[in-house]
């Protein structure tokens, strides 16, 4: 009974959200909604890795990246982006499986470091070939071809509307693929691994294996985070698509929100996302000054999140119910 | 040969001031247990500093590291009990965190405050070079280098011959053990740190008349601080040193034979080769 209830509220939220574009008709708060869409599907994305299996990525900008510059650089030679979009993500899963069998043999720190050379080294290539990336000065990104099924005419992708169904669509899938995670056996196994590698080894759990599932899993959905947002924003460079920035960005989602919980990284890329466009105005270039400070504070605070936040909230509310 | 003797020359020269940063980290990472990913926009704001000074005061960056050394260690020692204090024996994953997050608020803050123009310090012996066995060498980073060595020694001196560096090798070595000796480990702890900053800050200004001057420069010398630091093993200061010698020269080498433009990928890639051969780093021993 209640979990059906619980169902049918998601659902309703779900549909409540995909009416927007039907009353609201300006395109800065559909902006806005994409941008919150596009960061609850990168931290959801990040979760599974950095929030179930505690392994802290911080390069994820490398698949994020890669899943980007992959359907950009194909739609330049005339492939349509529903292909790209797919070859991203099997382009970033296989790069996750390179950088996963060799840096997920590190432990904690280590592991952190290492992934950041990963995206480092990858973000200096992509300003080096220049032929395909053209470096620095980045990529303009060409028209979608407009999306026909069975020859009858769908969208032509112009205007926010695609888009943002596009990025509810992602977001709801990542964020569904979490929940499925947590329920099932792969998601014990993870939090097992979270807690204590030795024991969860001690067990029986074979952690090269589970790890680097969850790594795949997670950056062939950053890469789809990637690619919509470089279709979407229409512009990319290196600096942008696998700068460090990116991989912060997910982080400081999952951290805000909760880690390893469902609707932590919905919670944390809301507050993120509405933070960000707010400072952006009035910081400009140097808005990453207040989500510096939102980090620290984050981590002295709450350092479990909005979710640990009411879950606190919930037991002073029922012990005060009991009294 | 000529050709390698000046790449190894030179890399050596700019592999003091990585040397100096890494072992900030190293002596910070040895006393808290916490990798500092701001130790770069320390370096950051140790430039701004000289040129402040240099541009208001005329005064000669390396002269002003009589001033910069100081600031930069009272504002590690001031981070250190505000913020990282709280954080003793919470996750790694979110010291690190942390550290960041103070490092885009440095190096935003700084653009806040400067914007993001590039600054220069623009001495009269910037450009200038002298020959040395038949090989250029630049005369600031020689300069600087000499300056490097000298506070390398005197670290090294303090470290290992006063009670109070004894105190911090203690605290490095068992912090428990180090607390029921009598050592006042909080404020080793926030001595550390404010070394660490003030070896930053050093770097800073002495890289100062060479390098350009802007908020994002410090982001590319935490990375290759932990390079740095890995490879001649976490916490261990003379690791570091080494450490930071060779990261120079392969730069320089890597500069020189592939492309000035992949040097940095070479530097990343003997990080994971490294860390996954010898994780212990070069000197140290594995965990």
């Amino acid at each position: 009974m209640k979990r059906a209830v619980v169902a049918a509220s998601i659902a309703a939220g779900v549909l409540l959200v995909a009416l927007l574009p039907v009353f609201v008709k300006s395109d800065y708060p559909l902006g806005v909604m994409i941008g919150v869409l596009l960061a609850v599907s990168l931290g959801a994305a990040w979760n599974i890795i950095g929030g179930f299996a505690g392994q802290y990525s911080l390069g994820h900008s490398a698949y994020f990246g890669v899943g980007a510059y992959t359907i950009v650089v194909l739609l330049g030679r005339g492939i349509a982006p529903w292909w790209g979009a797919l070859l991203g993500s099997i382009l970033a899963s296989a790069v996750a499986l390179l950088i996963g069998s060799i840096c997920l043999r590190l432990r904690g720190a280590y592991f952190v470091l290492a992934s950041i050379a990963v995206a480092e080294i990858l973000r200096l290539l992509a300003l080096w070939a220049k032929s395909l990336t053209n470096g620095a000065e980045g990529i303009l990104v060409g028209e979608f071809p407009p999306f026909t099924i069975f020859g009858h005419f769908v969208t032509d992708f112009t205007g926010k509307p695609p888009f943002f169904y596009m990025a509810l669509g992602l977001a709801v899938f990542c964020v569904a693929t979490n929940g499925v995670i947590k329920r099932t056996k792969l998601g014990y196994y993870l939090q097992a691994i979270r807690e204590d590698q030795d024991a969860a080894w001690s067990l029986g759990i074979p952690l090269a294996l589970y790890k680097n599932a969850a790594l795949l899993i997670s950056a062939a959905l950053a890469a789809q985070a990637g690619a919509l947002t470089a279709t979407y924003v229409a512009f990319m460079d290196p600096n942008a698509m696998l700068g460090l920035d990116v991989s912060v960005r997910a982080v400081l989602v999952c951290i805000l929100g909760g880690l390893g919980t469902v609707w932590g990284p919905v919670a944390g890329a809301i507050v993120f996302a509405l933070l960000d466009e707010a400072l952006l105005r009035y910081l400009t270039q140097s808005h990453l000054f207040g989500l510096g400070m939102l980090l620290i504070l984050a981590i002295l605070f709450l350092p479990d999140g909005l979710a640990g936040l009411a879950a606190r909230l919930r037991v002073k509310a029922r012990a005060k119910a009991r009294a | 040969m000529i050709r390698l003797l000046q790449a190894v020359l030179g890399g050596l020269l700019t592999g003091g001031v990585y040397a100096l940063i890494g072992a900030g980290l190293s002596l910070i990472f040895g006393v808290l247990r916490v990798i500092n990913f701001a130790q770069g926009e320390l370096v950051m704001l140790g430039m701004y500093l000289a040129w402040l000074l240099f541009t208001f005061l005329h005064l000669d960056p390396f002269l002003s590291l009589v001033v910069v050394m100081p600031v930069l260690w009272m504002l590690g020692w001031v981070l250190e009990a505000v913020l990282l204090d709280r954080m003793h024996g919470a996750l790694p994953q979110n010291q690190i965190l942390l550290t960041m997050g103070l490092g885009l608020v440095l190096s935003n803050g700084a653009m806040l405050a400067f914007t993001s123009d590039y600054r220069l310090v623009s001495t009269t012996y910037s450009s200038s070079s002298f020959m040395l066995a038949g090989v250029a060498l630049s005369q600031p980073l020689a300069v600087s280098f000499l300056l490097t060595a000298t506070i390398a020694t005197a670290l090294w001196f303090f470290l290992a011959r006063t009670d109070t560096g004894m105190a911090i090798r203690a605290t490095a070595q068992d912090r428990d053990a180090a607390q029921l000796m009598g050592i006042d480990v909080r404020r080793v702890s926030r001595l550390a740190f404010g070394i660490g900053a003030a070896l930053a800050g050093a770097a800073g200004a002495l890289v100062a008349p060479t390098y350009y001057i802007f908020p994002q420069v410090g982001g590319s010398f935490t990375l290759k601080a932990f390079v740095v630091v890995v490879l001649g093993g976490l916490g261990s200061v003379v690791g570091a040193m080494l450490g930071g010698l060779i990261i120079g020269i392969t730069e320089s080498l890597s500069a020189t034979y592939i492309s000035t433009e992949l040097k940095d990928v070479c530097v990343y890639s003997l990080f994971l080769i490294v860390l996954l051969a010898k994780p212990g780093g070069l000197l140290g021993k594995a965990e």
